[in-house]
């Protein structure tokens, strides 16, 4: 009951002018973002994470705009998918299989309602499984010590390596890459400067937002220069525009289990929307297709992969407020600005930051009616934006990206470095490194070395306090798991 | 393949040049078993390791973009260069106006388009942002002269 009284007083945060504003801007940027192929939520919410700062929104009405955007991402990433066969964002690759089939039997309005629909099922789901879960798993956080935190990121990062798979070394790279540039500047234990080269622009360490723009912007400008399908038209939305109950008896089921699974997966730290919508995909494939129409149109393939992604997204949050490691790399980034807030996610945040954490929940329960409302409704105004060229759009991204990176300190260093590191990212992702490891690594790398080197503290130097309570014995043993489980499987298959 | 391998010897060289910066750093007081050196030290060897792993165990060539291409993201990258270096001096509304036309030319726009576009964008941002947004933007030093 403890959490619906909370809930309560999450709305009445959530539902000042302000915040609702917020939200509003933060559903209709986030559709925006997410249906133009090539700017994810990742992009959506680096760009505007500086914006928010510059502006001095407090710190809840931040998270709120950052939330929105993310949420609205995963709307909006169906709506290229289904109208031109090019999935919005990585989240909305499965519902192109059979939404853009669906689209041209003339049936785009009901692939596109139905599919805002599942959405706002899916989000809905998940958002009650983080009230119903995520105090429960903060209080059983509190009993975390540094040895139990290092274990626990290690966990994280072994979900990352097990989950991308193919390319086990390249995200071991990524990851380290994050945690080396997160331990340039002073150190806060000893006051030593550290991989600053006298500079004073990095005695205060790389800026977060200076690394997340040139990785999740400046590099993505870069890749939209290879782009082609410039000249691709959307299939016009003719006929029927919402879904009838027929259709919507036949996708309910798929949809609750594509939604509660995309939960459990978005909890997972690393695993994300990509993954849980390829699953609940293959799933509805499997439990469904007895006449071989998956692929061709049908609406319960268009409908169990929005569900799915939508509710990992949801369900991300979940690590980063009750534990402050990131679910995924969207969250990892808002988790990086969090901290610029002086705000340190972890389980004391529910106790600490109530208005903040249920302010949140409870504007995700609001800008998910939101989005259902522009998504179905006012689907037509974002149809039209498909169109944006190209020539206009990258230069209003690479301005608004500088204008934020230049807000935080003003200086040019800040520009250059930012440009750099751009470029960097770009070679990295032409080569295959995963990006959010490398977010997360730096998000969490001066996590990680101080709860190591405050257990090492406690023990006097002896490093089999890491190995000593139950908690940390079982992160240890489920990191292994998750590395070597698929591989080892693997080779027994042979 | 052979990518993969430049980038483990150049990963294996930053490896080992952070190890020698790392061993260097030293608390002036030092009242924790684990000083300031340890863990960078520690990530340098799990570095060299992966660079070493990339150097013996290379994954498959990427597909590298075509000269073409490499020119258009150098383009790309000295236009960013020069907006981010004139970026105070010529101020927020003249830099991004060009900027606007330099990367709408690079991305496809027609020259007519790109010029309206940078006339509109230019001024639109600054307004925008540094009167409706209150988010301080350079005027730009060289109109403080006339």
């Amino acid at each position: 009951m403890d959490a619906f009284s909370y809930l309560g007083s999450g709305f009445l945060v959530a539902l000042q002018p302000v915040n609702l504003l917020v939200a509003v801007i933060g559903c209709f940027i986030g559709t925006v973002v997410g249906m133009l192929p090539g700017l994810g939520p990742i992009n959506g919410v680096a760009i505007l994470l500086p914006l928010a700062f510059a502006l001095k929104l407090p710190a809840e009405t931040a998270l709120i705009l950052l939330a929105a955007v993310y949420i609205g991402c995963e709307y909006g990433g169906r709506i290229s998918s289904i109208l031109l066969n090019v999935p919005g964002d990585a989240g909305a690759i499965m519902t192109a299989i059979d939404g853009n089939p669906m689209a041209k039997k003339g049936m785009a309005g009901v692939a596109l309602s139905i599919s805002a629909w599942s959405s706002f099922v899916g989000s809905i789901v998940a958002t009650i499984g983080i009230v119903l879960f995520a105090p429960l798993l903060a209080k059983w956080a509190l009993a975390f010590g540094p040895a139990e935190y290092f274990a626990l990121i290690i966990f994280a990062f072994c979900c990352l390596t097990g989950m991308v798979g193919d390319k086990p070394v390249k995200t071991v790279v990524a990851a380290l890459m994050g945690l080396v540039l997160a331990t340039v500047g002073i150190d806060a234990n000893s006051g030593v400067y550290r991989f600053t080269f006298d500079s004073v622009h990095l005695a205060d360490g790389i800026q977060f937002i200076v690394v997340v723009i040139g990785l999740f912007s400046v590099s993505e400008l870069l890749l939209m220069l290879e782009q082609t399908h410039a000249g691709r038209a959307a299939i016009k939305t003719t006929g029927r525009m919402l879904f009838n109950l027929q259709e919507m008896g036949a996708t309910w089921w798929g949809t609750l289990r594509s939604a509660v699974m995309g939960f459990v997966i978005g909890v997972l730290p690393g695993a994300g929307a990509t993954i849980a919508s390829a699953v609940a995909y293959t799933m509805e494939k499997k439990l469904g297709d007895k006449d071989g129409t998956f692929g061709k149109g049908d609406i319960r393939g268009v409908a169990a992969p929005e569900a799915a992604n939508n509710a990992s997204a949801a369900g991300s949050f979940v690590p980063m407020l009750t534990l402050g490691v990131p679910g995924s790399g969207t969250t990892a980034v808002m988790m990086g600005a969090l901290t610029l807030y002086n705000i340190n996610p972890g389980p004391l945040l529910f106790q600490n930051q109530p208005d903040l954490v249920w302010g949140l929940i409870a504007s995700m329960f609001i800008a998910n009616v939101l989005l259902l409302i522009m998504n179905i409704p006012m689907i037509g105004l974002f149809t039209r934006m498909l169109a944006v060229p190209t020539w206009l759009l990258v230069p209003a991204i690479a301005a608004v990206s500088v204008v934020g990176v230049y807000a935080v300190h003003s200086t040019t260093f800040d520009l250059v470095l930012m440009i750099g590191i751009g470029i960097i990212g770009y070679v990295l992702r032409k080569m295959d490194f995963p990006m959010s490891p490398l977010i997360l690594g730096f998000v969490l790398g001066e996590m990680m070395e101080q709860n190591l080197r405050r257990a090492l503290s406690i023990s006097n130097g002896e490093l089999g306090i890491l190995f000593q309570s139950g908690i940390s014995i079982g992160l240890w043993t489920l990191a292994i798991v998750i590395v070597a489980g698929p591989r080892l499987y693997r080779r027994f298959r042979r | 393949m052979k990518s993969d391998r430049i980038f483990g010897g150049i990963w294996l060289l930053v490896a080992i040049a952070m190890g020698v910066l790392a061993s260097k750093f030293v608390a002036p007081f030092a009242y924790e078993p684990i000083g300031p050196s340890r863990y960078p030290i520690l990530l340098a060897v799990l570095n060299a390791l992966c660079g070493l792993w990339m150097i013996l165990r290379p994954g498959p060539e990427p597909e590298w973009p075509g000269i073409a291409l490499w020119r258009k993201i150098f383009v790309m990258f000295a236009t960013l260069l020069t907006y981010a270096l004139l970026f105070q001096d010529l101020g927020f509304m003249l830099a991004t106006a060009l900027l606007t036309v330099a990367l709408g030319l690079l991305y496809g726009g027609t020259p007519k388009k790109c010029i309206i576009g940078g006339a509109l964008m230019g001024p639109g941002l600054y307004v925008f942002f540094d009167k409706l947004l209150d988010v301080a933007l350079p005027v730009g030093s060289i109109w403080a002269w006339g």
